[in-house]
């Protein structure tokens, strides 16, 4: 539909999507069905039957929710790059919620930090190996945008899939480290330390995979030639938050 | 006019991205929790109709059929119907309009919205199938919820599904109204229902997310284990406390500023008056409740223990919130004086509210001070101030809301003495219900409990009133409820403007607005406001 013709049709037409509505059904089957399923019902068939539906409904829903965000006219252009910093407030104070648990036990334990359990001997040095990787990926995805702004696609494409794969190695990190601790007997029950380190770095390797997913998004847009500057913007800024966020994990979870 | 799809097409209702339709969407999954909630009221108050065993199969097991009607009551009535029905409903259908934009800025997120509402409700629901109901209020509070046999994920879950609605639903209305405002619509042009939202979906897209934060570590705890909430292996049960109250007490005012924004709207027009105090009620209350809404969640654990100079720095704070709704109050009667008011349906409800407003506000001044809300706290005196400050004031907010905009949503009038009869029905039974409340509570009823047989035998008699009461509000709500239905189908044509308002949504649309809103772009001069009836 040329731009014309869509924007004559918005006044005469009630505006329709399906991409939200399969979202919210892949979300409601994969996440809450799958979870309660497997923790609260241990079954192990209607976890496979609940993600076996939701994920596809959740694809499907983002893949069709992408290819109308790049070919419709949006109500009113250039609002997704303010929206996106009002959501990531809103995640600034989900990740204080948790912070601010982590410190009071931490604080209220005083002296008997870490508590008995935590393997004295942490790997410290994979942390700072982890931060320089996802530094980079943030660097190599300015690259990125740089190359779009002056229409280089092909180099965008390059620089964006350097970054995935940046950003994959750290997630990589994180299940190596998970799997480490895990044979050393430190496990989330473990302590109030433990409880704290899985949770913190666990909620923001979630983010990580979300930040990810929308990287893979435009990649696959960009393959078939289209991008749109707002988009670009938007998952590159919501990259940078997660990598801000990371500095605070860093520092408070594992040098402190 | 723009109609040009006639007749009703179910995927332009289910795919939609429409702000009105989304709308009525909120509305009809808004009013479902409310019908189901309010069912769990009423068998709440029939178990409560004597002491002992009433409907509750024996004294065993009683509790924990009790808890999961307490549980299902709270977390609807507030989670699915109170919000979902002021900031969701009402805001999504009155915004853009109001504001004169075409739409809200992202209308795909908005449909997102109101599709995770609708599976927060399907979650919520699913209480009634499951053989580990959740039964934890609508507070979740640890160790119960952790060690309890009830199902606590999926409590989890509908506060996650809620609480994602309510941000995507904050972001999206905030920019909408920061920047697809009529061109020459300042702020103080504004209606004052468009400050409201705007004021309390600040505090949403701030809170929400501590509370989702709490309640994941609640599902941590549960199910992975871990020691958030556990003191025994460093945690803190109060932690969870301070983190769910640092939402649940702003969330208070996320219902309460949406609905006197309602009432605003429907006392400036039918006393065809300007807001009394437009400046003082913005900025010095409703901006200056954004302000300290974040300070006052300690008073809710007056009794989990605390230091004193907290209690008392709390009480302070507490108090102080009567400074911005006492100057939103007094605007709102100040725009009733010498109009020449018309006395309608919505009318009936704003004049209720008003009422409702006194009792419910001066009952939470001697609950805001310590010494008194020692004695006062947990007895049945703070149920029945909550409700009359939140459950009734506001849902008679959504009720006067719906019958004003009825006109235009449907392009109907509603039948007014059905309208007016189940009016008096919620009213007095509400009364009937709450102030037995007021009295024993006074006398040391305590919230939450199911069986009082060992309290003094007079207690029951106040019960029995209060059960009646409930039956009576009950006949209310079917009327009310009824009375859209019917009169959406079979009611009189409703002209394009039957109260003579002078707001946007009543002026330049279509009745009911078509796709777009409105037939051409609307400007606005210098001089215009939503109640200029001078």
């Amino acid at each position: 539909m040329s731009n014309a013709a869509s924007a004559h049709a918005h006044a005469h037409h009630w505006e329709t999507s399906a991409a939200p509505m399969l979202i919210v059904g892949g979300v409601l089957f994969s996440v809450v069905f799958g979870f309660v399923s497997w923790f609260s019902y241990s079954n192990i068939l209607w976890t496979q039957i609940c993600a076996g539906i939701g994920v596809p409904l959740l694809l499907a829903g983002i893949a069709i929710w992408t290819a109308e965000a790049l070919t419709q006219k949006p109500v009113m252009e250039g609002l997704t790059p303010i929206a996106l910093p009002f959501f990531i407030v809103s995640e600034v104070f989900i990740f204080m919620g948790i912070f601010a648990s982590y410190w009071t036990m931490r604080l209220s334990a005083g002296p008997n930090w870490p508590p008995a359990g935590t393997p004295t001997d942490m790997n410290l040095v994979l942390p700072i190996i982890m931060t320089i990787i996802l530094v980079s990926s943030s660097a190599t995805y300015h690259i990125a945008e740089e190359k779009i702004k002056h229409s280089d696609l092909g180099g965008f494409r390059l620089w964006l899939l350097i970054s995935i794969v940046l950003g994959a190695i750290f997630l990589g990190c994180t299940i190596y480290e998970y799997q480490h601790l895990f044979h050393m007997n430190f496990k989330p029950s473990t302590n109030a330390y433990s409880t704290a380190f899985y949770s913190i770095t666990g909620f923001h390797a979630s983010h990580v995979v979300v930040g990810l997913g929308s990287f893979l998004t435009v990649l696959i847009a960009a393959m078939a030639g289209r991008t749109n500057k707002y988009l670009t913007f938007c998952v590159g800024l919501y990259w940078h938050f997660v990598d801000v966020v990371w500095f605070f994990v860093v520092s408070q979870v594992y040098y402190w | 006019m723009s109609t040009a799809s006639s007749g009703f097409k179910l995927s332009e209702w289910i795919f939609t991205t429409d702000h009105k339709r989304i709308g009525i969407l909120y509305l009809i999954g808004s009013i479902a929790a409310f019908a189901v909630a309010g069912i769990m009221a009423l068998l709440i108050r029939i178990e409560q109709s004597a002491p002992g065993p009433t409907i509750v199969s024996d004294a065993f097991t009683g509790g924990d059929q009790y808890n999961v009607w307490l549980y299902f009551h709270g977390a609807a009535m507030i989670l699915g119907f109170l919000i979902p029905g002021l900031t969701g409903f009402a805001a999504n259908y009155l915004l853009p309009l109001m504001i004169g934009a075409k739409d809200v800025a992202f209308p795909r997120i908005n449909a997102l919205s109101v599709w995770l509402f609708w599976a927060g409700i399907v979650v919520a629901l699913l209480t009634f199938i499951v053989p580990d109901k959740p039964d934890i209020m609508w507070t979740g509070y640890p160790p119960y919820s952790v060690n309890t046999a009830g199902n606590t994920a999926l409590y989890v879950f509908t506060v996650h599904l809620m609480g994602f609605s309510s941000i995507l639903a904050a972001v999206n209305f905030l920019v909408t109204i920061i920047y697809m405002r009529a061109p020459g619509m300042g702020w103080n042009q504004l209606n004052m229902f468009v400050w409201s939202c705007f004021t309390a979906l600040i505090i949403q897209l701030i809170f929400v997310p501590v509370l989702a934060s709490a309640v994941t570590l609640l599902l941590f705890d549960r199910y992975l284990g871990t020691h958030f909430f556990d003191p025994a292996n460093g945690g803190d049960v109060l932690l969870y406390q301070n983190l769910f109250w640092f939402y649940s007490h702003p969330a208070v005012y996320v219902i309460f500023l949406p609905a006197m924004g309602i009432f605003y709207e429907i006392f400036a027009t039918m006393a065809k008056n300007p807001i009394f105090n437009y400046k003082a009620a913005v900025y010095g209350g409703m901006c200056f409740i954004v302000l300290i809404s974040g300070e006052v969640w300690v008073h809710h654990l007056y009794y989990s223990g605390m230091p004193d100079w907290l209690r008392i720095g709390q009480m302070v704070t507490t108090l102080m919130i009567s400074v911005p709704v006492g100057l939103m109050t007094i605007s709102l009667f100040g725009t009733l004086y010498k109009g020449a008011i018309t006395f309608n349906i919505p009318m009936y409800y704003g004049t209720a509210a008003l009422y409702l407003l006194l009792i419910g506000g001066l009952t939470g001044i001697p609950l805001a001070m310590t010494v008194m809300s020692v004695h006062l706290g947990e007895t049945s005196f703070t149920h029945a101030h909550f409700h009359f400050i939140m459950g009734i004031f506001a849902t008679f907010a959504v009720f006067a809301g719906v019958d004003f905009w009825f006109p235009k949503i449907s392009g109907k009038m509603l039948n007014v003495s059905q309208g007016k009869l189940g009016f008096w029905f919620n009213f007095i039974g509400v009364n009937i219900t709450f102030w037995p409340l007021f009295i024993i509570g006074v006398e040391g009823m305590p919230r939450r409990y199911w069986d009082y047989s060992q309290f003094p035998a007079h207690f029951a008699g106040y019960h029995k009133v209060a059960t009646i009461g409930a039956f009576i509000v009950a006949i209310g709500m079917v009327l009310t409820i009824s009375n859209w239905i019917i009169s959406a189908i079979k009611g009189e044509k409703a002209p394009n403007n039957p109260w003579g308002s002078n707001s946007l949504e009543w002026t330049h649309t279509a009745t009911p607005p078509g796709p777009g809103n409105f037939p051409k772009p609307v400007t606005v001069d210098a001089d215009w406001t939503p109640y200029n009836y001078k």
